[in-house]
């Protein structure tokens, strides 16, 4: 599903030159559940950006879904991430001034749906993630896990093959993320979903079906 | 603190160009408009003084009477009055010149061998002075020019020059030069001096002076031989020092003056929302900074500091480009200013601006409190914000609650002072204060609208996405997300929304009264000028351009087949009670039936019949409100045959000019002032005759000769429509700077609001949205401010010209205009409101598309 083939990413900052992924090669099948750990700087979330189509490759080749994803033009990688890739990020990420239910339907309002198919597929994708009730609710008027269990609702607004999470507890207490990671863990093995999820956390790293490890710039390391 | 300029400001400087840019360009432009109109005052008044001055020579008392002038056989008189030493006749007027269109010459009419005791005339190559002035005055044909008047249309010593005089065209040799020294410097060198017969025949003022020059012998006192002068004359003319009939002409110039510096008030007011809005948006930009500064122990004052004293520094370079901008601006302005003076008032003499250290002064103290004032507020609102929250880089934007901020409250005190200031009675007096007083007032207004803007947006534009919907091509979200950013910081919004409101009331103010001016000066004039003809040299209109001529073509204008009617016409500039004032006359016994007077008070008919008896004159309502004289009241006027009271048989809308007319009937005047000059000729036709054909006649029996304006009333019109557009051209310059800076304004906001949302940008392009999605949105979010700005500003416009229409206007000038609303201009102030903020927006909308995505999403 995901293939990196000596993946490089170079920042230049001013005259310097930092390298966050150098010749990164890996492949991700279709369905699994891989997560990428490492020291922060490390170069994961880099990775994942890449693969999400949220950042181009300074060189090598990422193909995700069968597509050259750094190669796209940014209209056509929009819309592929809009349709076929899910993010969910650590700081929830939802639109402030939107209710629940309005930001689980702003991935369709975006594709060009009308209003109401808009809301009505994104009520599901609420009860879906057990919060059907908090739909005229404001972010700030619900909790952490409340919050992330909508971003996450809305992450799969397209039915997505691939869900990308960057850190996806690291701004919860223990129990709230244990349960964001049940239901990534249930979307996975129910939907057949691959997920590329960041973390530094050993307990959430246990969800998943292969750990991979980072450390500057490169592949460390892998475990099943 | 210098250090910290150095490092942290200049640094954030060079960073964010562009909003340097904006708030350095907004100070400019401000202070440029105040600087331009304050050197244009000062030219005008200082041109008017120093081109006195230069005449007056070395003259210490002046004897005048305006445009009336004074009986010649008075000058015995004065020469003799103890005390005087010298006493130098003089008339003067301004000539076209034949072959040269658009040169007048400034005609100065002196004997040659007293004025030297005056004036130090220095002619080129001459043995003496002296010889100079004998050859001179020995042939009847003699005239004068300056060197450089002489150089420019190639007119050396004994070339013929023609001139259109008030007996229409005559040939005059030049037979001297005069160096370009003292009184040749005035107009420009546009000077020609005659002996003194030959000028008055010139300007048809035979047996008439318009002033007299004297100095006073040593040892005497100037207020007593003044004292002893006005005794002598009875009435007939007035006695004044050179520098007070400046100051008489300054007066004529009053209410033009005020209008401009009334329009330099609204771009400083414009200006000041600009400021307020870039200062803010830099604060927001450098919220981490602050905040890091503030965990490393700067003090709250320190910060406050390095906050104002930012602006200071910009203010002090904005205020000096804008000084340098204003002096630019007024060289411009001065030609059209000089343009409607010499059409209005009187020609002028107008050099390059005046700027002095005064006007260095204003543009500094206008700039810097108007940016210190505009920095403090968003300043003292960072210092509160806490050290902790300030290192956060989610949006600071100072704090709005609603109907309980301060903004709110004081909005509603100024919409509740505005009417308390305009209509409860002020104590002060005279027409400028209280001008001045209803301009506050409207400014309160204004004022109250624009700290009530967050308000409105707060909880008015959440409506606005509904409307959105029935958009083509923007979908709910984008309306959505877009009136949630206006909403999201209504302080800021309401910034950008005042300072548009601010723009488009002073713009619309401006229109609403040059068309209410426009369309009650056409109602005038077709009242007032019922003729189907007017025939005048010079100009199509009365006034300082146009060459009064003598009555001689009378009797052949009324030979001409399909004539009916011909009334003669006459305007002149005089004084009562010190102050400047115009005459008008014309022939009521002849033309009582033909024309109607457009009426203040009392029965136009039977006034006109009574006028044209002797039984007394018509005042305008400028005279009447000015010098507080009703019907049947008795004014005495300064005439040449000494004092003489009238009585005042009615009063009449005249919008000839705004320091009050008396209409007083021909014969009357030819007796009193003795003067039988002519302006215009007005002509009435029989029923069905050929219009055409008169005016070809008129033509060939009298138009190359006279250089004549055969003008139909249409022609007229446009004249009139003309010369008061131009009068406005100032305005209009004042009104593009009002739409720059607001346009300024709108592009900062929309800036600072992406620096806002950058996140939330991030966030929508990340689950998919297009670059053309978040540029609709940016884009959107300037249109609901366009909407937003262009209503209200509308509302305030509206209500703002109807108050300056009616109340100030007349307040000022005596003037009574008629309310036309401009429905064009509303519609299209709106429209143009919307496209422009769209047009604003389309730049930071594309900034906000190009955000990158990792970058921003990573914005915590």
């Amino acid at each position: 599903m995901i293939r990196c083939i000596d993946v490089r990413k170079v920042y230049r900052q001013g005259n310097n030159e930092i390298t966050a992924l150098d010749g990164v090669s890996l492949d991700i099948a279709k369905g699994e559940f891989a997560v990428i750990m490492g020291p922060s700087g490390s170069g994961k979330s880099t990775l994942l950006h890449l693969i999400g189509g949220l950042d181009r490759p300074t060189s090598g080749e990422l193909l995700v879904d069968q597509r050259l994803v750094g190669q796209m033009a940014d209209d056509q990688v929009t819309l592929f991430r809009r349709t076929r890739i899910g993010f969910i990020f650590q700081f929830f990420n939802l639109l402030p001034t939107l209710s629940a239910l309005e930001n689980v339907a702003l991935p369709f309002v975006l594709d060009g749906r009308s209003k109401e198919e808009a809301e009505q597929r994104a009520k599901m994708l609420l009860d879906k993630v057990g919060l059907e009730n908090r739909k005229d609710h404001l972010p700030e008027e619900m909790s952490g896990g409340e919050i992330q269990r909508i971003a996450v609702a809305r992450a799969l607004a397209f039915d997505p093959p691939i869900l990308l999470a960057d850190e996806p507890t690291g701004n919860l207490d223990s129990r709230t993320g244990e349960s964001i990671l049940s239901l990534l863990h249930q979307i996975n093995r129910e939907a057949g979903c691959t997920i590329v999820m960041v973390t530094h956390s050993q307990e959430a790293a246990g969800y998943g079906g292969r750990t991979i490890f980072f450390r500057d710039g490169k592949v460390e390391k892998e475990s099943i | 603190m210098l250090r910290l300029l150095r490092t942290l400001s200049w640094r954030h400087v060079q960073r964010h160009r562009l909003r340097t840019l904006l708030t350095f360009l907004g100070i400019t432009l401000g202070v440029g408009v105040i600087v331009a109109i304050a050197v244009v005052n000062r030219s005008l008044t200082g041109s008017f003084q120093s081109t006195i001055e230069k005449i007056a020579g070395k003259a210490v008392l002046q004897v005048s009477n305006g445009e009336s002038g004074i009986i010649e056989s008075a000058l015995p008189v004065i020469r003799d009055t103890p005390g005087v030493q010298d006493a130098a006749a003089a008339v003067e007027g301004f000539l076209p010149v034949r072959g040269a269109e658009k040169e007048r010459l400034y005609v100065y009419g002196v004997d040659l061998l007293t004025d030297t005791a005056i004036r130090d005339h220095k002619f080129v190559g001459a043995k003496s002075d002296f010889d100079q002035a004998l050859d001179f005055i020995s042939q009847p044909d003699s005239i004068a020019l300056t060197e450089s008047f002489s150089r420019r249309l190639n007119l050396p010593l004994g070339t013929k020059i023609i001139l259109t005089t008030s007996r229409g065209k005559q040939d005059y040799t030049v037979r001297a030069l005069l160096r370009e020294e003292g009184m040749a410097k005035v107009f420009g060198g546009n000077l020609a001096l005659m002996d003194l017969p030959v000028a008055q025949q010139a300007l048809g003022k035979e047996g008439k002076l318009d002033i007299v020059d004297l100095t006073v012998e040593e040892g005497q006192k100037i207020e007593a031989v003044k004292e002893r002068l006005t005794q002598r004359l009875q009435g007939s003319a007035e006695v004044e020092r050179p520098t007070k009939r400046g100051e008489q002409i300054e007066l004529l110039l009053t209410s033009f003056r005020v209008g401009l510096f009334f329009v330099s008030l609204i771009a400083l007011f414009v200006g000041f929302f600009l400021i307020y809005n870039t200062v803010s948006v830099s604060v927001i930009q450098r919220k981490r900074e602050i905040g890091t500064l503030r965990c490393l122990g700067m003090k709250r004052g320190e910060l406050l500091r390095l906050i104002v004293v930012e602006a200071l520094v910009l203010a002090l370079i904005g205020s000096l480009a804008g000084s340098v901008f204003g002096w630019l601006l007024a060289q411009l302005a001065l030609v059209a200013v000089g343009e409607t003076v010499g059409n209005l008032f009187s020609l002028v003499d107008l050099g390059p601006g005046i700027f002095t250290l005064r006007e260095l002064g204003l543009s500094l103290a206008s700039g810097i409190a108007v940016a210190v004032l505009a920095a403090l507020h968003p300043a003292l609102e960072a210092i509160r914000v806490s050290p902790l929250e300030n290192a956060r880089q989610t949006a600071w934007s100072p704090s709005f609650r609603g109907k309980k901020s301060w903004a709110t409250r004081l909005g509603l005190f100024c919409l509740v002072a505005s009417p308390l200031i305009i209509f409860l009675p002020s104590p002060l007096h005279g027409p400028v204060q209280q001008f001045s007083v209803g301009v506050i007032g409207m400014l309160v207004f204004l004022l109250g609208l624009a700290f009530l803007c967050p308000l409105i947006i707060n909880n008015g534009v959440r409506w606005f996405w509904h409307w959105a919907l029935r958009l083509p091509g923007s979908s709910w979200v984008e309306a959505r997300l877009a009136s949630d950013s206006l909403r999201r910081n209504p302080v800021r919004s309401g910034i950008t929304v005042a300072t548009l409101v601010i723009s488009l009331a002073a713009i619309f103010t401006i229109a609403a009264f040059v068309n209410s001016v426009r369309g009650s000066l056409l109602a005038w004039v077709d009242q007032m000028v019922t003729a189907d003809l007017i025939v005048s040299s010079g100009a199509r209109t009365a006034g300082p351009r146009n060459v009064p001529l003598k009555e001689d073509p009378l009797s052949g204008l009324k030979a001409i087949p399909g004539v009916k009617i011909v009334d003669l016409y006459r305007l002149i500039r005089s004084s009562y009670q010190g102050q400047p004032i115009v005459i008008e006359s014309f022939s009521a016994r002849e033309s009582a039936k033909v024309r109607t007077l457009p009426m203040a008070s009392g029965d136009g008919a039977r006034a006109l019949r009574e006028m044209g008896e002797g039984r007394g004159v018509i005042i305008s309502e400028s005279f009447q409100s000015r010098f507080g004289k009703s019907v049947n009241d008795t004014i005495e006027l300064t005439t040449p045959s000494g004092r003489i009271a009238f009585r005042i048989l009615a009063v009449y809308v005249d919008y000839s000019s705004d320091v009050g007319s008396v209409l007083i009937d021909r014969a009357l005047y030819k007796r009193y002032w003795r003067d039988e000059l002519v302006d215009a000729f007005d002509l009435w036709l029989d029923a069905g005759a050929d219009q055409q054909a008169v005016i070809a006649n008129i033509k060939e029996q009298y138009g190359e000769p006279y250089q004549l304006f055969i003008s139909t009333h249409g022609e007229l019109r446009k004249a009139v429509v003309h010369i008061m557009e131009q009068s406005f051209v100032v305005n209009y310059a004042v009104e593009i700077v009002a739409v720059v800076v607001a346009i300024f304004s709108v592009i900062n906001t929309l800036l600072a609001s992406i620096l806002d949302r950058t996140r939330e940008i991030g966030v929508l392009r990340a689950i998919g949205a297009t670059q053309a999605q978040v540029r609709r949105i940016v884009v959107l979010e300037a249109g609901w401010m366009g909407v937003l700005g262009g209503v209200l500003g509308l509302f305030a416009g509206t209500i703002m010209s109807y108050h300056h229409v009616v109340y100030n206007t007349k307040v000022l000038t005596g003037w009574t205009f008629q309310f036309y609303y401009p429905y064009d201009v509303a519609v299209l102030s709106v429209v143009a409101s919307v496209i422009l903020c769209v047009i604003a927006g389309y730049g930071p909308s594309k900034q906000a598309a190009a955000t990158p995505i990792v970058a921003a999403i990573g914005y915590e």
